[in-house]
């Protein structure tokens, strides 16, 4: 940077945090620094200011982006001079998520869900224990300790479980959980711990009738106990958990309204268990739905994905479709950015969707997430930051997201992915063709226990690298 | 000085021609032995294949489980598998051996279930109380442990079919055997599926190119395109007539498919065939006998060939035992004395070349830029 002989360019950058634990006292005001700095030069210049007994690695964040080269190529790119004041907000860097462990099923793992232990969930217990639980294509959910023992598993067919592949199960509290299959179901369960440690029961509540194909995936709410469910029929279903306020099942749909079905049914089922049907089928998508979730704030709305490339926006109390936004690829996933007003898609297309559903946004997508080689078939925000974000694709890895992290593209703001996990079983095997055998089919990012992945590799995978645990890799590097 | 390079029409790139498959997204694995047939069912959620194995299959498009398998046969391949076109049923049609079984796959919701039966139960009777004239073959119920697994009807050809295809309503499809020990008046069969009905339209042999080799209805008109090795004929089938003669100028035929639109869009029809001599065909049929494009892209034998169906995409494609999947861009224009513009946009490579053989046969999805595989290595792919 420096002229010959003369002296190197500086610049004022007033730094802030929203970390409290890491703030700068208000007195410090702006500092004057050489603007060759990088990010690493900036981090340990804030450590020192902190007086870090250990450091804390540290991000910089200019006008909403990462600061990926020099200050300096940064005014140069931005056209600022070096007499402007630039405003720099510095935010924990995430560890690299490393593996913690692995539990192993018979056959492959479609999804899975984590009942916090951390106070700030609402669905959280109190004993400072996970339960991690897991939906398998072999059609038996089971629940996890963390460290991986089977505390429960559903029932067999013929005693009230599933009688295909579980395609996706849920916490809806710390004793009721709910499931959806390829067998057209969505079934609520009773889940009981005996005791701490020794082994529970699941056993069926509900089974829910009215989807006319696959039920690819569902998603809670515990307050108003209420389920939305997304079908490979098109629909969307809105159900309650509760068998009194649960209308009557539709008969046609049922296995007993099949010829094969009643004949089997006869002969096998053991348990009778309740059979209800939806509060209301929502129809607008013109193609399988994959997924269905309700707005984290406002949960009278709801948000659906579609292999018709749209996502809809619904009114759960009248049932109207409020909005669609199409894209240009058949939609496979979809999680909310609530903070940022953005809905996630994950597509066909290998990549990552942001969407504002909001009337006054213009644009369809306000930014690409780009990096995965297979479809993108699950979706989890970041407990801890709202930037954050995990995606789980078919090419046999899950993605770290931070939002913040972009570039303009030739078709607007393109992301990059912070980090890659790999499945611990195809470690070192370099990039599989298709993800053949090691497919991630669900992903879920709980503050405690990590970021936990389901596989065609029959195991569910824990990698964990934030928060608390972010000290103990600190130590070891 | 004109370089005749510069007064050709400049092509597009591929890159502007999006959407097209160009990455392997899933690899159903299962079958011991080669697949020789695929289709992907008509709501694009499922996928069947058929091969050397005696076995049919359906997978779950989107994640490559296997749903659903029966095992037709313990000696001889499952050479065609298709399924009936339009939702109001979910039939499958399979081809080994000498016979054509119908299946309701067990994997659809109990009204669809019981439409579908109704479609193929409504026949049962019906040849035998109307019928006084010569009815060589009958369709008969499979056994209980088939029925029991979602095989519902049997058509015993007494010789081996090598191609099926549907009428684009779902009621007729017609078979060929184009072994040469097949008599002529037996190799080519219209059957009905809601009378179990079976037909012989031909009772000579088509002149000048050997057995007939598959054939096809027209996706509007009450016309059949059967081929022979060497030409492709269109035969009126109210007024039993021959309406024209195809001249591809390949050795031996292996497929041929016709535009989804045509006579709709351009008022003309469009079609396209490959060949076991690694030719691959574009007919105008207004325009000429010969075909108006002929491409060479291939080192094997071209097994099949297929226009994307949904009319959306001007995609068609290849498959050869070469072991790739050729994808080109295809637009039939409106303009009657406009040629369709073709583009080749991608080679799809992974099947492994096993014994000779590379890709058999292909699909589209019904409604994405999407195309399914099955290879001589056992495998079957989706292409997105
Ligand atoms: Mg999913």
């Amino acid at each position: 940077m420096a002229e010959t002989g003369g002296p190197q360019t500086q610049v004022r950058l007033q730094l802030t945090t929203r970390d409290r634990k890491l703030a700068l006292p208000e007195s410090l005001g702006p500092i004057l620094v050489p603007s060759s700095l990088r990010r690493y030069a900036l981090s340990t210049l804030v450590n020192n200011l902190l007086g870090t007994e250990k450091p804390i690695p540290l991000e910089f964040l200019i006008n909403g982006s990462y600061l990926r080269t020099s200050v300096d190529d940064y005014l140069t790119a931005y056209g600022f001079s070096a007499e402007t004041t630039l405003a720099v907000e510095y935010v924990r860097a995430l560890v690299p998520p490393t593996h913690v462990a692995s539990f192993e099923h018979d056959d492959w793992v479609s999804s899975v869900d984590v009942l916090s232990s951390s106070p700030s969930n609402a669905r959280g217990d109190d004993n400072g224990h996970e339960r991690i639980l897991s939906s398998c294509f072999d059609g038996y959910l089971r629940i996890w300790n963390s460290s991986s023992q089977v505390l429960a598993t559903s029932p067999s067919p013929s005693d009230g479980g599933h009688t295909s592949s579980v395609t996706s199960s849920k916490f809806l509290s710390p004793t009721k959980l709910v499931s959806s299959g390829l067998d057209r179901t969505v079934r609520v369960w009773k889940y009981r711990a005996d005791g701490a440690e020794a082994s529970g029961k699941v056993a069926p509540q509900l089974e829910l009738y009215g989807h006319r194909g696959s039920v690819n995936s569902i998603a809670v709410h515990g307050h108003s106990n209420r389920i939305l469910s997304a079908s490979a029929d098109h629909s969307v279903g809105v159900w309650s958990t509760s068998k009194s306020h649960a209308p009557e099942a539709p008969g046609n749909l049922l296995p007993s309204a099949s010829a094969r079905g009643s004949k089997r049914r006869k002969l096998d089922q053991s348990v009778t268990v309740p059979q209800r049907g939806p509060l209301s089928l929502l129809e607008a998508h013109t193609e399988a739905v994959s997924e269905a979730i309700f707005d984290s704030k406002e949960p009278t709305v709801g948000y659906s994905a579609s292999w018709d490339h749209t996502v809809r926006t619904w009114d759960l109390v009248t049932s109207a479709l409020v909005d669609t936004r199409t894209t240009s690829n058949a939609l496979l996933s979809l999680t909310q950015l609530p903070e940022l007003h953005l809905l996630a898609a994950g597509s066909s297309g290998k990549d990552v969707k942001l969407i504002d559903p909001r009337d006054a946004a213009t644009t369809v997508s306000a930014m690409t997430l780009r990096g995965h080689y297979n479809a993108v078939v699950s979706l989890a925000k970041d407990p801890e930051s709202e930037y954050g974000l995990i995606s789980g694709s078919h090419d046999g890895t899950c993605r770290v997201w931070d939002v913040r992290s972009k570039r303009g593209g030739k078709d607007g703001m393109v992301g990059e992915s912070i980090y890659t996990i790999e499945r611990e079983s195809a470690k070192g095997k370099g990039r599989i063709m298709a993800g053949e055998g090691v497919k991630v089919f669900g992903v879920c990012w709980d503050k405690a226990l990590g970021i936990v992945s389901a596989s065609e590799d029959k195991r569910v995978q824990i990698n964990r690298g934030s928060g608390i645990v972010s000290q103990r890799s600190q130590t070891a590097a | 000085n004109i370089d005749p390079e510069s007064l050709l029409p400049k092509l597009p790139s591929p890159e502007e021609l999006r959407p097209f498959p160009t990455t392997c997204g899933i690899i159903y694995r299962g079958h011991k032995g080669r697949v020789r047939s695929l289709s992907v069912d008509p709501s694009g959620l499922w996928l069947a294949s058929g091969g050397d194995d005696g076995t049919v299959r359906v997978w779950q498009l989107d994640t490559g489980r296997q749903i659903w398998s029966v095992s037709l046969s313990s000696d001889e391949a499952v050479n065609v598998v298709r399924w009936r076109p339009g939702k109001d049923a979910f039939i499958l049609a399979v081809a080994v051996g000498d016979h054509v079984y119908l299946c309701v796959p067990p994997i659809c919701d109990p009204d669809l279930e019981g439409a579908s039966l109704e479609v193929l139960d409504a026949g049962w009777g019906y040849s035998s109380s109307t019928s006084t004239t010569k009815l060589p073959l009958t369709w008969t119920r499979p056994s209980n442990k088939l029925s029991d697994n979602g095989v519902h009807a049997l058509i015993s050809l007494g010789h081996t079919a090598k191609t099926v295809s549907f009428h684009r309503r779902g009621d007729y499809f017609v078979t060929v055997c184009p072994a040469p020990s097949t008599p002529s008046s037996s190799a080519i069969a219209i059957h009905t599926l809601s009378k179990h009905l079976t037909q012989y339209p031909f009772r000579r042999r088509l002149k000048g190119g050997g057995p007939p080799q598959t054939a096809h209805f027209h996706p509007s008109k009450p016309i059949l395109f059967v081929a022979n090795q060497r030409s492709i004929r269109a035969y009126d089938l109210s007024r039993q007539s021959l309406l024209k003669i195809l001249q591809p100028g390949a050795r031996w035929i292996s497929s041929f498919d016709i535009h989804p639109t045509s006579s709709a869009i351009s008022g003309s029809d469009n079609l396209i065939a490959g060949s076991y001599d690694r030719r691959l065909l574009w007919h105008d049929l207004d325009l000429s006998p010969r075909p108006y494009k002929t491409l060479r892209y291939h080192q094997k034998a071209i097994r099949a060939v297929k226009f994307h169906p949904s009319g959306q995409y001007p995609l068609f494609a290849d498959a050869s035992d070469d072991g790739t999947v050729q994808v080109f861009h295809g637009e039939v224009v409106a303009d009657m004395m406009s040629n369709a513009r073709i583009v080749p946009l991608k080679v799809l490579k992974g099947h492994k070349v096993v014994g000779d053989l590379g890709v058999l046969d292909i699909d589209w999805h019904p409604v994405e830029p999407w195309i399914v595989s099955a290879g001589g290595d056992g495998t079957c792919r989706l292409w997105r």
